[in-house]
């Protein structure tokens, strides 16, 4: 276990690099080592500094947000599909960011990050609940079904906020479908900062966690509220998803592909799956994040398209597993 | 040829439904709101001068508006609705599938997919088709085709429960949305917020060519649909009876979601992708008119034609000045009952 985390840091720094090192001009190493260094106002620094290292730390956090968002949620609904992406969670927190934007033109991260995280645990809220309604235990692919639909009615309110307002719609648009490039560095740290803390949060409550994906009966025989972890779950993961979605746009299946990717390596228990997942996370959207760069050079994709070229088959053949019975 | 007079046969051996006079109702209803599309508008026209414009008799600027602005509109509406209100009864009862539609399974989006690739690849630097733009339509019922192969493909090994075969459309819908997304962003496809506002479904600046395309589509697979009625109603029947009742079930089922693709297409060529729609009419039809296919192919058209008309009105005269596409107020209707019926569906099987 120990020689696969480092080989998942490995992946990670060498991403990291790369991230630093290419774009619609290579800079060679060298150049890079001095830009980060030593600074300077030259053409290379600036670059370096100001545009591809924020934006390299940008993906990492987004990624690790977004993979741990995705334990949680999985854990929550004991669904191996469930992601902020589908659960419509990420488009209740654009919704709401949107809003915001529309509203005040405020566009500085707290009240971003405030309007995303309140959009995000509303739509949580409401996904599990319509789920739940359904009768008993909310049934795995209904729930994801809603989450689907839930999404695709916030996509559409999003759409009539945006036409409404035309200065900020071209800029929005490219938002909305996530990107880590041209953020606000300073947006880094706090963010950094608050990842953080949820997730070792988490890592804390990993033997709890581990109960909980246990099931029901067995949690309470082991004298776990049920309830209420599963409410600080759902609260913990939307709240990743808020900042995420605040620092990035919506950035889909990265949550559902980077714990998958995990499991299918052999990590069980949440001590270490969620590290690990977070990780694989910030490796995968650094990755995409670089596809994003080449995929129609000259131009940028965003990375949201890129990631859902990824994340797609790794959807199709978790419900093909399920489908052949193989169970989840 | 003996088919069709065996359903005439069958039908006239079933126990009437009681259609005829629901038909006349939504009929009735559909007219009306086509009334109320055409004199709705920034310049309200009452029936005193609508009716004489009509008929060529009312003042030049009437005239005009009516007949360049409002009525290729309400039209291109009515034509576009009917033509996916269609494509969800026959995808529904081919998949034998109450939540599918050609939005929900990705159909929509391979359409859209197939027109933004198309604008990528036969644009030049200066932004000019270097083909005609009339074979736009084709390209958009190539990757409608092509995406609706791919969910025939996935689904159809193994047993899917009903729920995977959506899940199956909106991965692979997801999948075509990212690629219109870098098309998007990467081609010279006019501006983007333009792209978007057609992607999301829209009927504002609709032409007379437009309108005629889209009825052309209609006008021919229509009278399919129709001859394929009897069929349909062997469908509901599971594979081993409805063979039994003599009907080839994988070809028919191959058919009808051919009949969808084109459908879908000539609509989606000339409005976007405007979701919800065929689902929701096909079940609202169900609702009054029964399950047996031919009212339920005339309901479908007239509902899914009602629909767009009345979204259309709603953000034409709800937003205005705003131009809010068609397609999000559809969603606004259609999400919540997809819910509705997905739940409703649910609690019958517990």
């Amino acid at each position: 276990m120990k020689a696969l985390t480092a080989v998942l840091i490995a992946i990670l720094v060498l991403l990291a690099a790369a991230s630093l090192h290419l774009g619609v001009r290579f800079t060679p190493p060298a150049e890079v080592w001095r830009a980060l260094t030593a600074g300077g106002g030259d053409q290379t620094a600036l670059i370096v500094n100001t545009l591809r290292l924020p934006r390299a730390m940008i993906a990492m956090i987004v990624g690790a947000a977004l993979a741990i968002a995705g334990v949680l949620m999985q854990t929550v609904t004991r669904n191996p599909l469930a992601e902020p992406g589908l659960l419509g969670v990420n488009a209740g927190a654009a919704f709401a960011a949107v809003l915001v934007v529309t509203l005040t033109g405020e566009e500085a991260l707290a009240p971003l990050m405030a309007a995303a995280c309140a959009g995000a645990l509303l739509t949580a809220a409401v996904v599990y609940g319509v789920a739940l309604t359904g009768g008993g235990r909310a049934a795995p692919l209904h729930l994801l079904l809603a989450g689907i639909v839930v999404a695709a009615l916030l996509a559409s309110l999003t759409q009539i906020l945006l036409v409404s307002n035309e200065r900020t719609m071209e800029e929005l648009l490219f938002w909305l479908s996530g990107s880590f490039a041209d953020r606000n560095p300073l947006f880094v740290l706090p963010a950094a900062g608050l990842v953080l803390a949820i997730g070792v949060g988490c890592l804390a409550a990993a033997p709890q966690l581990d109960i909980l994906s246990a099931d029901e009966t067995t949690a309470s025989a082991l004298g776990l509220s049920v309830v209420r972890m599963r409410f600080a779950a759902i609260v913990g993961a939307a709240l990743l998803s808020g900042f995420s979605v605040a620092l990035a746009g919506p950035v889909p299946f990265v949550g559902l592909a980077a714990p998958h990717l995990v499991r299918r390596l052999g990590v069980r228990g949440h001590a270490r799956l969620l590290p690990l997942a977070a990780i694989a996370g910030a490796a995968l959207a650094m990755a995409a994040d670089i596809v994003s760069r080449f995929i129609i050079y000259p131009s940028q994709a965003p990375v949201g398209a890129v990631m859902a070229m990824l994340g797609v088959p790794v959807l199709l053949m978790l419900l093909h597993r399920r489908a052949a019975g193989v169970g989840l | 040829m003996s088919a069709i007079m065996q359903g005439a046969a069958d039908r006239s051996a079933m126990p009437r439904h009681a259609s005829a006079p629901m038909l006349g109702l939504v009929a009735a209803v559909l007219l009306a709101a086509m009334l109320a599309g055409l004199s709705m508008g920034s310049s309200p026209m009452p029936l005193e001068r609508l009716l004489p414009a009509l008929i060529g008799q009312g003042s030049a600027t009437d005239m005009l508006i009516l007949w360049t602005l409002r009525a290729p509109r309400v039209l291109l509406a009515g034509v576009a609705g009917a033509s996916l209100g269609l494509a969800g009864l026959v995808l529904q009862r081919a998949t034998r599938n109450a939540l599918a539609a050609p939005s929900v399974l990705g159909v929509t989006d391979g359409a859209a997919l197939g027109a933004v690739a198309f604008l990528f690849l036969f644009t030049d630097p200066a932004n000019m088709l270097t083909v005609s733009i009339y074979w736009q339509p084709v390209a958009t019922a190539l990757g409608a085709a092509f995406f609706a192969m791919l969910v025939a493909l996935l689904a159809g090994r193994g047993n899917v429960g009903p729920v995977s075969l959506i899940l199956y459309g909106f991965a692979l819908g997801a999948l075509a949305r990212a690629g219109v997304t870098l098309f998007i962003v990467a081609g010279p496809v006019y501006r983007a917020s333009q792209a978007a506002i057609w992607l999301a479904g829209s009927v504002h600046e609709a032409r007379w060519s437009d309108v005629a395309a889209t009825g052309l589509v209609l006008s021919i697979c229509l009278p399919a649909v129709v001859l394929m009625a009897r069929r349909m109603d062997q469908l509901l029947l599971d594979d081993n009876s409805a063979m039994a009742t003599g009907v080839a079930v994988r070809r028919s089922q191959f058919m009808l979601m051919g009949l969808s693709v084109v459908l879908t297409a000539g609509a989606v060529s000339f409005v976007g992708a405007i979701g919800f729609v065929g689902l929701v009419a096909p079940h609202a039809a169900r609702l009054l008119l029964g399950l047996r296919a031919l009212p339920l192919i005339a309901g479908s058209a007239m509902l899914g034609a009602l629909a767009v008309i009345a979204a259309d009105i709603v953000v034409r005269y709800g937003f205005a000045p705003l131009e809010v596409p068609t397609g999000a107020a559809t969603a606004l209707l259609g999400a919540p009952y997809f819910l509705f019926i997905l739940f409703r569906a649910r609690q019958n099987h517990a």
